[in-house]
């Protein structure tokens, strides 16, 4: 463990589950027989949480199931295999990306891309790592925390056929032309030649809309990079950091269908995915983005993020998974999200809410801090249980079948009935988020 | 008699320096090559263009070539990069002259992929024009001109070369009988395609298959417009009565050759270039010395780069491009 920690992310249950696999789906064992078990107490942290899964007696896609299989299906029946933005999937899951962070730019990624290759589940790798940690071509072997690094880590681990990775730039990224560089390098070959690369166009992130990527780094490092940074010490002038802050980029419909054209154009071989963030127009943006030939939306939700944010945009800017995926409407391609997902229940609620698969991004890594050999292995055990579970218990069989019959939402009830005072949101009311 | 060169068969790499630069084949192609910089010279030379000798690096190149990545040069501790193509430097060129052109090396990290299309070479030259207040038309009439002129004289002076490579003149007969080079669409040029079941997509450059099929069904150059938005590198300028395409072309050599040369006329408007920028995903800041020039105004033009390395092999009928160099690059491949 490297002292990593997620404040206000249920980081024990996923370290449990990085410990336990499958198992910590269900209550210890050792209490088994011994204690009445019921819903805990816990107070949802959002709309997604507050929404209820709700399985149905009449099971029509079950007795399709049984007439195929000739028995009563059962959980294990569940086929979670799925495209993945352009990649095969096992899973409806893929690694969101935790870019030059420094809790990422340590051996966690490396042993996040190794897990999730292994996994054959998509892996993003964000934004900036080439500017601030190198390519790790020229560099020699210390950079293994590159981009480079990651990247062999993953394709040397995935299973023939399954997953990819998919590569973020950011407009201070261009500068160091990242995708050029990944492009034409023989490290990528194998990728690119199985069609399991992919280039994601960073509009925005979850945690802080409307602003660039922000990190704390050492007066040294902040030197090497300040011709394409802004940097502001905010901390004081004895201080050792500094505030690098990106530019958020200036976007217009014209220029985000333009800059997906060229992606498509100069990178042929390269699927596409754009990441939005939580904004009050990511419904147009996301179908402006499909409409230009993105194979993958990906949204993060305001609940998102592993980077350096100011505490007011943390608490108070964006739009919540839910309101987002509710603007975006029926989805018109491959719709990804990411925010506070860990477990089953989040996730399959999502799905039903129009997502194709969801990201892991703070639970990733919380578990291979946990334990970098096996704790993503043991994470995406369980929550392959829990969505089996889950999923058959909505008569389903596979992750496309889930839609909006399979949930119910509180906020389509009169929010006068409804008492939630979510504790670690400070009391906020959950009906207080815009009504679907 | 025409021969339609198919690169899937050839997957030749280069020999060793010694044997290339003492093969008959290399000196034939280098002195043909030498014809073609000497009648460009002389051709661009009468019309009034000025020669200027290309920079070689700048804190900024042009970002326009697809999938290619840039070489980084430590210039006292500030990154620069060799240029991939000198059009910046053309535009800002036509505050000294009217008309000017380069003979030009430039360098792209090609993608890997390019190395077997047998016309891609990581380093190599074009004959780099620009032209003050010309239109798309007067500066296609212009590369009309120089190509011609340039085949005519090899076809006149260098019979015994062509015979060498065993290249027939017949290949040149459009030069006497059929003055003037094809014209297309980009939005023919896809239709074709899709009538040959080549899958093009509508909004991107042709692709290399796509570039070949196009070129074996013809006999003579080919000009292929309009472009769409989204292909092309920022300078090249939007229509303004068709917002989505652009007033730029390609030159196609026929036979399966493939594409010669790349030109448009330019965008030349401040708040349109950094729109434009915007819209390939850059920081505008990187460009600061050029859009302080364009802020305070640059001549409207059009200009072209024509590749030497790939003018001389359609003119010498070779298998690859790496034959007209005499220090090949393919892509990816470790060479002196």
């Amino acid at each position: 463990m490297s002292g990593l920690h997620a404040p206000g992310f249920p980081e024990d249950a996923v370290r449990e589950r990085a410990r336990l696999g499958a198992a910590a789906a269900f209550p210890d064992r050792a209490e088994y027989g011994r204690s009445l078990f019921g819903a805990s107490a816990t107070a949802p942290a959002d709309l997604i949480d507050a929404i209820r899964v709700v399985p149905p007696v009449f099971v029509p896609q079950r007795l399709e199931k049984l007439i195929d299989l000739g028995r009563e299906p059962v959980y294990p029946d569940v086929d979670l295999a799925t495209v993945v933005g352009g990649f095969r999937s096992p899973l409806p899951l893929f690694v969101s990306a935790f870019g030059s962070t420094r809790v990422a730019s340590t051996d966690l990624g490396v042993a996040v891309s190794r897990a999730a290759g292994r996994a054959g589940v998509p892996m993003v790798i964000g934004e900036n790592v080439v500017p601030m940690n190198g390519y790790g071509r020229m560099e020699g072997a210390a950079a293994s925390g590159a981009l480079r690094g990651r990247l062999a880590a993953y394709a040397e681990h995935a299973p023939d056929g399954l997953g990819g990775v998919v590569v973020q730039q950011s407009t201070e990224d261009a500068d160091a032309e990242v995708w050029n560089l990944v492009y034409s390098d023989p490290a990528a070959t194998a990728l690119l030649d199985s069609g399991r690369l992919a280039f994601e166009l960073k509009v925005g992130q979850g945690a802080k809309p409307g602003l660039g990527g922000m990190t704390v780094v050492s007066r040294a490092a902040a030197a090497a990079v300040a011709e394409q940074y802004t940097l502001d010490d905010l901390f004081g002038p004895q201080a050792a950091h500094v505030l690098r802050c990106s530019s958020p980029g200036t976007f217009t419909a014209e220029i985000l269908r333009q800059q997906i054209r060229l992606m498509r154009n100069n990178f042929p071989r390269a699927r596409v995915w754009v990441k939005l963030p939580p904004a009050r127009d990511v419904g147009d943006a996301a179908a402006v983005s499909w409409a230009a030939g993105a194979d993958a939306v990906t949204v993060d939700g305001a609940e998102g993020g592993t980077g350096w944010a100011p505490r007011g945009f943390l608490d108070h800017v964006g739009l919540p998974l839910a309101e987002c995926l509710r603007r975006i409407g029926t989805p018109q391609g491959g719709l990804l999200v990411s925010g506070r997902m860990w477990a089953g229940p989040r996730a399959v609620k999502a799905l039903a809410l129009g997502a194709t698969a969801v990201g892991l991004g703070r639970a990733a890594l919380v578990a291979a801090d946990e334990d970098p050999r096996h704790g993503l292995d043991r994470l995406l055990e369980c929550l392959a249980l829990e969505l089996r579970l889950l999923i058959s218990a909505l008569g389903k069989y596979t992750p496309a079948a889930l839609d909006g019959e399979d949930i119910w939402r509180p906020d389509r009830v009169d929010p006068a009935d409804l008492t939630i005072y979510p504790a670690d949101l400070g009391g906020e009311r959950i009906h207080e988020y815009p009504h679907g | 008699m025409t021969q339609v060169h198919n690169p899937e068969a050839v997957r030749e790499l280069p020999p060793a320096p010694r044997e290339h630069l003492t093969s008959p084949v290399t000196r034939s192609v280098l002195r043909i090559q030498n014809q073609i910089t000497a009648a460009a010279r002389e051709f661009l030379g009468a019309a009034g263009f000025v020669e200027l000798f290309p920079p070689i690096i700048g804190p900024v190149t042009d970002p326009g070539a697809r999938g290619a990545k840039q070489v980084d040069v430590d210039y006292y501790g500030h990154r620069y990069k060799l240029m991939t193509s000198a059009i910046l430097y053309k535009q800002a060129s036509l505050l000294a002259f009217d008309k000017i052109f380069y003979i030009a090396p430039n360098i792209r990290l090609e993608p890997l992929e390019t190395c077997s299309t047998s016309r891609h070479l990581a380093e190599f030259h074009q004959i780099d024009v620009e032209m003050a207040g010309a239109s798309r038309q007067a500066i296609t009439h212009v590369a009309e001109g120089l190509v011609t002129h340039a085949v005519r004289r090899v076809v006149d002076t260098m019979p015994d070369e062509l015979a060498a490579l065993g290249r027939s003149p017949d290949a040149f007969a459009w030069v006497l009988h059929e003055p003037g080079f094809g014209r297309m669409t980009h939005h023919d040029a896809v239709l074709d395609l899709h009538a040959l079941g080549h899958r093009q997509s509508p909004d991107a450059e042709i692709d290399w298959v796509g570039e070949r099929l196009l070129s074996a069904q013809r006999a003579r150059p080919f000009f292929i417009t309009d472009y769409p938005k989204g292909s092309r590198g920022f300078y090249d300028r939007e229509s303004r009565e068709h917002p989505g395409s652009l007033r730029n072309f390609d030159l196609i050599a026929p036979d399966g050759y493939g594409e010669l040369c790349s030109g448009s006329e330019r965008e030349h408007d401040y708040a349109r270039i950094v729109t434009r920028i915007r819209e390939t995903g850059e920081n505008p800041a990187k460009y600061g010395w050029y859009l302080e020039l364009a802020r305070e105004g640059i001549p409207a033009s059009a200009g072209f780069g024509l590749g030497v390395e790939r003018f001389t092999r359609y003119v010498g009928g070779l298998h690859s491009v790496w034959q007209a160099s005499a220090y090949p690059k393919l892509p990816g491949v470790v060479s002196p």
